[in-house]
């Protein structure tokens, strides 16, 4: 990880010093363990607060929007899958970019591992290639990396970059024998008064702070429909069928989009799995339309474009 | 959409989709009176309907 | 009253007993985290584990969403078109293991919904119907700052009762009227003597003696409003804000709400929801216009609020409590002490590294 960091830090400065680049987007390292925070750097003595672990889970292709500078940006597969979805939504070019791609091996879900050591407060975490080891007071504890991946992670089959221009390291071995969509497949065989009940009471802690909303690259409408207020297209309050609103519009607006990049899910306060709502529609998307979203710069994705053998079976 | 609200719990039955041309009264009449008799047959909706708000 | 002893399972009966008289709220586990929730026969109670809880019990005063008014839209009825009150009871009702950052934060929440001018019916009720029985820190994490905030893990402001956790036992000490009379009605215990007495302080001198003081506040007083307001680091604090409500809603002393209708048919409801500063509608103007339409101005107005405007307005310590929740659980680790020390002129832990 010291030597991935190295290599960030160098090309960051080579790029800001000769000019190819306005800014570089990455990471640096958090106030609190587990928790890594994007950060812009200007110029190549800010370099060195760049960082890399695997508590990098925010999408960086969410700071894209709206730029007009040239960017130079770190991707692993997923990033890399939304920086293409968002160059052929155009909402950046593709010339603007500098894009620095590094194989991914997962990142740690914070919430297992908060689970694992009992709740008891984690000061300090160290990584070794397939190890992590958390210190806090009076413990610590080394766990396997790949035992305690965030939920997106351990089913990923693409976790190289897809699209880069330079790329940091070997590409990493993909995934083998996984079975990326188990977890939809269990819901779909419940009665519907189950999965009625099953995404009510997963939604049922949510205080609408919007952050999975606002992690996720693929929500850059410059107004939500919640945040409307004339006319209110959803109600504003706590009520659960308004909830339950908001979190169904805001799958569907990323329906055949979503790189199952795991942001919506990693920021959320209260650990809610709303990756179950885009999840169904990326099975749908592959199986209906075989289509997984960012992997081609040519391609147009399916809900943006007519076939006439387009999945029709349900209409009468 | 209708895969979706489906997989969280709306019956199926409840949503139906068709294309219609404004030639074709028969079969909106067809429909009409097919989807009318499916969602009597589930009877009232339960999901996604707020009477008011649920809040103190 | 003196201070009292109670062993830790005698306390929960002791609890349990007051169903008639107050509805009781105490920390329980929910998954990954804590919440209040009320005490009935079968509730495990976390005194023990819990660090503190992941939403700060501001909503059991001041809830989430709260129905205000109610009118009707029908033209046939005489009231048509008139707000009416919703009727509402606000029981005797006692948060028992809150901690002292979470009690401190009423007391800045009053300074707004409790004034000469005006007060706030629901609020102000609920806050009177509430009496606060506060759980003194043993083991403040390493995100608390309340020290610095003017507070403390046993400081007593804002509480009814304090408790200190001995171990086997709680020493219980009344600090107001309200906690008099919620001992009073409390079944058991016995009367703490010195060495009970002197071994609650050593504890509460010790743990306070531990708590960082790393946290700047002072500068910030005496610079002017615009020094800070104009201040070329905010582009930076806020790079990597995403604008959502954690901090906001997870923040115990947060008081802002906005006020939405809803209709349905011919009748309507007049709500109030928490409201946050990093929301597009907040501070929106009928016009359109929004003086915190970018994201910086928006992230800036919650530090600004916090410790410029409220101390200008108040000159009484700060609009937060050192609670630490919003270090914890920012989903891009946007650090309020950080950002302390750059409106205090001090170079951030992190970047001086």
């Amino acid at each position: 990880m010291i030597e991935l960091t190295e290599k960030i830090r160098d090309i960051a400065k080579k790029l800001l010093k000769d000019g190819t680049v306005d800014v570089f987007i990455g990471y640096k390292k958090g106030s609190v363990p587990m928790m890594n925070e994007p950060v812009l750097i200007r110029n190549p003595d800010e370099a060195d607060l760049l960082y890399w672990d695997s508590n990098c889970g925010l999408n960086l292709c969410n700071y894209l929007t709206g730029r007009t500078d040239r960017i130079g940006i770190l991707a692993t597969g997923c990033n890399s899958r939304s920086i293409v979805t968002h160059i052929i939504e155009n909402q950046i070019r593709r010339d603007q970019l500098y894009i620095v791609g590094i194989p991914c091996t997962g990142m740690i879900d914070h919430r297992a591992v908060n689970r694992a050591v009992g709740h008891r407060e984690i000061t300090d975490i160290t990584e070794s290639d397939i190890t992590f080891t958390v210190t806090g007071k009076g413990f610590q504890e080394t766990f396997n990396k790949a035992d305690y991946l965030q939920g997106n992670c351990k089913v990923c089959r693409h976790r190289n970059p897809v699209e880069y221009d330079e790329m940091i390291g070997e590409p990493v071995e993909e995934q083998k024998g996984i079975e990326p969509y188990s977890d939809v497949k269990n819901i779909e065989k419940m009665s519907c008064d189950d999965k009625n009940a099953f995404f009510r009471r997963l939604i049922d802690k949510c205080i609408r702070c919007y952050a999975c909303r606002n992690a996720c690259p693929l929500c850059y409408c410059p107004t939500c429909f919640v945040d409307e207020s004339r006319p209110q297209w959803v109600g504003k309050s706590i009520d659960p069928t308004d909830t339950m609103t908001f979190h169904l519009l805001r799958a569907f607006h990323c329906a055949g989009r979503c790189t199952d990049c795991g942001a919506c899910e990693r920021v959320c306060p209260m650990g809610i799995s709303m990756r179950q709502f885009t999840r169904k529609l990326n099975r749908d998307a592959e199986e209906l339309f075989s289509w997984q979203a960012g992997l081609s710069l040519t391609e147009r994705p399916p809900l943006d474009t007519y076939r006439s053998d387009d999945y029709n079976d349900f209409i009468k | 959409m209708k895969n979706l609200l489906e997989h969280t719990g709306l019956e199926p039955g409840r949503l139906h989709f068709s294309w219609i041309s404004s030639a074709e009264a028969t079969k909106f009449v067809k429909v009409a009176k097919e989807v009318s008799a499916a969602v009597r047959a589930l009877g009232p909706a339960k999901y996604l309907v707020k009477r008011r708000a649920e809040v103190v | 009253m003196g201070d009292k002893i109670f062993t830790k399972q005698g306390w929960v009966e002791s609890l349990r007993g007051l169903a008639g008289d107050y509805m009781v709220f105490v920390p329980v586990k929910e998954g990954d985290m804590y919440a209040f929730r009320h005490l009935d026969n079968d509730t495990k109670v976390a005194f023990d584990d819990y660090h503190n809880t992941r939403m700060s019990p501001k909503s059991i005063v001041y809830p989430q969403s709260e129905r205000m008014f109610e009118y009707s839209l029908d033209k046939q009825d005489p009231d048509c078109n008139i707000l009416k009150e919703v009727p509402k009871t606000f029981a005797p009702q006692a948060i028992v293991g809150i901690r002292p950052c979470d009690a401190h934060a009423f007391q800045i929440s009053k300074r707004n919904f409790d004034t000469p001018e005006y007060r706030d019916p629901w609020w102000v009720q609920r806050y009177e119907a509430t009496t606060l029985i506060g759980l003194g820190c043993n083991s403040p994490r390493s995100t608390c700052f309340c020290t610095a905030m003017g507070g403390g893990p046993f400081d007593e402001e804002g509480l009814d009762v304090l408790m200190f956790d001995m171990g086997e036992t709680y020493l219980v000490r009344a600090l107001t009227d309200k906690g008099e009379a919620f001992l009073g009605k409390l079944n058991g215990g016995r009367s703490a003597d010195k060495t009970d007495r002197e071994a609650a302080l050593r504890l509460s001198d010790h743990v306070r003696d531990g708590m960082p003081d790393v946290v700047p506040v002072d500068p910030i007083r005496n610079k002017e409003i615009k020094d800070i307001f104009d201040a070329s680091f905010w582009d930076d604090v806020a790079f990597a804000c995403l604008n959502c409500g954690t901090c906001t809603f997870l923040c115990p002393a947060c008081w802002c709400f906005d006020v939405q209708d809803e209709v349905y048919g011919r009748e309507g409801d007049r709500i109030r929801n928490w409201d946050s500063c990093m929301f597009p509608l907040f501070t929106l103007h009928g016009s359109g216009h929004n003086p915190r339409a970018k994201k910086f101005q928006r992230v800036r107005q919650r530090f600004m609020h916090k410790f410029k405007y409220y101390v200008d307005k108040f000159d009484d310590g700060f609009q937060c409590t050192g609670c630490g929740r919003c270090v914890q659980f920012c989903p891009v680790n946007i650090d309020i002490r950080d950002v302390l020390r750059l409106m205090s002129d001090e170079p951030p832990v992190r970047l001086s590294a």
